[in-house]
């Protein structure tokens, strides 16, 4: 039982960061109905640049950590700015495909400038484990699941009282009449996908402080499309609802499966989760019920 | 603009003919001498490419099906392929059935475990079956690796070398008869496939599949149909590559393969005949072109990170993959249409 309470605690902890990077992909999803399927390669490719900028330059964290956002802040205005823009209007089949591009061409440049291919990252957080109950559960996971809920209930008040994220909601729901409002449709797309880098930025130096760089997580990129699917495609209630009960089946279940089916099951359950929402409720326990079926 | 100027149709036969004149039967035959002299003049390496470029047309063909005239995105066609290089590799193995049972069985498997994934097709479509088909990709491949009793996982497979009757086709020109010769077959089927009513009701799914419906198309068996169809290629393909290197891993069929099969369709050009031909010859070449040239520029600029050479050709594919469709949606099959255009006009194209 004690196994448990370990397995649950730190599968709401990785699924608070599953949901943070599942809300990148629904901020995009939301102003432009663009499905970023680079997801995983945003988090792998800023989680090396943060290595380097602390193993390699050698730079103190808080410094690190501003030159990485600033970092993401540019890949996610020269994405949208150089290969989203030129494509607006274009059907979604085009839309999947030019981000399918970007993150071949993004797996390239980390090949290319970090060919290492595993490292870890040095220590963010203080190491000495909490004692819960009976669990014991190091502090990084705290760490991880604080700093995406603080990072959450942010985004959630920017989009609901600051005027950007006022204007960015407006342009999902009806961007003619954003435009028609002199709204500048262009910078509320480069901002979604500038605050979409940043958050994978933050969840990518979150997960791989807790379990090294390696090309595993591209996978976890993946592993948030079934957080953003058991969601639903354009709600943020639904990505921090969804995260956390991911990363539960995917723990608990991997806990318990382990000895039954062998190994690495852990990888399955929220690729197994996917298929399962997809037959049962595509539009996720949170999305809007306007699902193009046919 | 179809028809060379001055030809016209005068019976339903001529009217359904693929190749129309008496200049584009000595093309078509100059390029069937042409490709099957091509183990006499062409050195060994090269005909190594022309064998990858064979199983990848295959596999492309069938990716053309699902995507190109059916509409639905598959990003899990390195999947399906695994599936049917393990069915050839555990068949030919453990039964010991000949070559060409266990491609078409092969084929078969593929195709069924495509129709599976393709059962959310009934609800979704677009970016959902994208993930859908994403998620069939990482299950396959997961089984795969950890199926260890029957797939041997990560270790890999062997598999026997093709034989046919009494021949065995165990040097590279053999080879490259015999995929030379299903590639052949296989674009052969597609487009007539795509010609007929199965290959229109598909383009009427793609294009709105509420107006297909009403005309009284099953969307829903069309759709499935077409999975089935798609799989099947990509079984066979895979089939092809199993027992052309001989020895299988889970590896060879990642995530970032079903990605570039997208990419070279998309380039070569969705819903056409031609496109995945004119696709996987563009990529193959750019492929070798650039294993050619990065040792150079290794030599010429020193100061070049070390993983330089390995991570030049995903980030250039990335990046065509971009450019063609930003500039090129349509692929080089819509370019290679308006320079026939061009020339049939040339010199008077006003």
């Amino acid at each position: 039982m004690d196994q448990l309470l370990q397995y649950t605690l730190t599968g709401l902890a990785v699924g608070m960061i599953y949901a943070l990077i599942a809300l990148g992909f629904a901020l995009i999803w939301k102003s432009s109905r663009v499905a970023n399927l680079a997801l995983g390669q945003l988090v792998l490719i800023s989680s090396w640049f943060a290595y380097s900028t602390l193993v390699d330059f050698k730079l103190p964290i808080w410094a690190g950590m501003i030159l990485t956002i600033l970092f993401a802040i540019f890949l996610g205005w020269m994405i949208e700015r150089f290969t989203l823009r030129p494509m607006i209007g274009q059907p979604i089949l085009s839309l999947i495909a030019v981000t399918l591009g970007i993150g071949y061409f993004l797996e390239g440049i980390v090949t290319m400038a970090w060919p290492i291919s595993i490292a870890r990252l040095p220590l963010l957080f203080p190491q000495e484990p909490v004692t819960i109950g009976t669990a014991v559960i190091s502090q990084e996971y705290l760490w991880a699941a604080g700093i995406s809920i603080v990072l959450f209930i942010l985004l959630s008040l920017f989009f609901k009282y600051h005027k950007m994220g006022i204007a960015m909601r407006a342009s999902a729901d009806d961007q003619l009449a954003v435009q028609a409002c002199a709204v500048p449709i262009t910078s509320i797309f480069s901002m979604s996908w500038i605050f979409a880098c940043v958050v994978a930025a933050i969840g990518g130096i979150l997960i791989s402080s807790i379990g090294g760089i390696t090309n595993a997580l591209v996978e976890t990129g993946f592993k948030s499309f079934s957080v953003v699917i058991l969601g639903g495609l354009d709600s943020f209630i639904g990505c921090m609802v969804a995260g956390p009960i991911i990363g539960l089946c995917e723990n608990v279940g991997a806990g318990y499966l382990t000895p039954l089916l062998g190994p690495g099951i852990k990888e399955l359950i929220p690729f197994v989760i996917i298929i399962i929402v997809m037959l049962i409720r595509p539009y996720g326990l949170f999305g809007e019920e306007r699902i193009e079926r046919i | 603009m179809s028809l060379p100027c001055g030809i016209r149709n005068y019976s339903y036969g001529t009217d359904t003919a693929i190749i129309r004149t008496k200049t584009q039967w000595v093309l078509f035959i100059l390029f069937l001498v042409l490709l099957s002299t091509m183990p006499f003049y062409l050195p060994r390496s090269g005909l190594e490419v022309m064998n990858l470029m064979g199983i990848t047309i295959v596999s492309i063909v069938g990716l053309n099906i699902l995507m190109g005239y059916c509409g639905q995105l598959s990003i899990g066609h390195a999947g399906f392929m695994a599936v049917g290089a393990y069915t050839t590799a555990i068949l030919s193995n453990s039964l010991g059935l000949p070559f060409l049972a266990s491609l078409i069985l092969s084929g078969l498997s593929a195709g069924l475990v495509g129709l599976l994934f393709g059962m959310p097709s009934l609800r979704v479509k677009g970016f959902y079956l994208a993930i859908t088909t994403i998620a069939a990709q990482f299950i396959i491949i997961w089984i795969l690796n950890h199926w260890t009793d029957v797939t041997r996982g990560a270790m890999g497979m062997r598999v026997p070398i093709a034989e046919i009757g009494p021949l065995k086709l165990d040097s590279e020109t053999d080879q490259f008869y015999l995929i030379m010769s299903i590639a052949a077959l296989s674009v052969f089927f597609a487009t007539n496939l795509a010609r007929g009513r199965i290959g229109r009701a598909f383009i009427a799914v793609r294009d709105n599949d509420l107006a297909a419906e009403v005309m009284g198309i099953n969307v829903f068996a069309y759709k499935l149909l077409a999975f089935f169809l798609g799989c099947f290629f990509a079984g066979i393909a895979g089939s092809l590559y199993a027992q052309y290197r001989g020895n299988i891993t889970p590896e060879d069929f990642t995530f970032v393969q079903s990605i570039l099969y997208i990419g070279i369709l998309i380039i070569g050009g969705l819903g056409t005949a031609i496109g995945p031909i004119l696709g996987v010859v563009f990529i193959r070449l750019l492929e070798q072109l650039v294993l050619f040239l990065s040792p150079m520029i290794e030599q010429v600029f020193s100061g070049l990170p070390t993983g330089f050479a390995t991570g030049l050709s995903p980030m250039i594919f990335g990046l065509v993959m971009i450019i063609f469709l930003i500039f090129e949606p349509h692929g080089l099959a819509h370019r290679w249409q308006l320079f026939k255009a061009s020339y049939r006009l040339w010199p008077f194209s006003y």
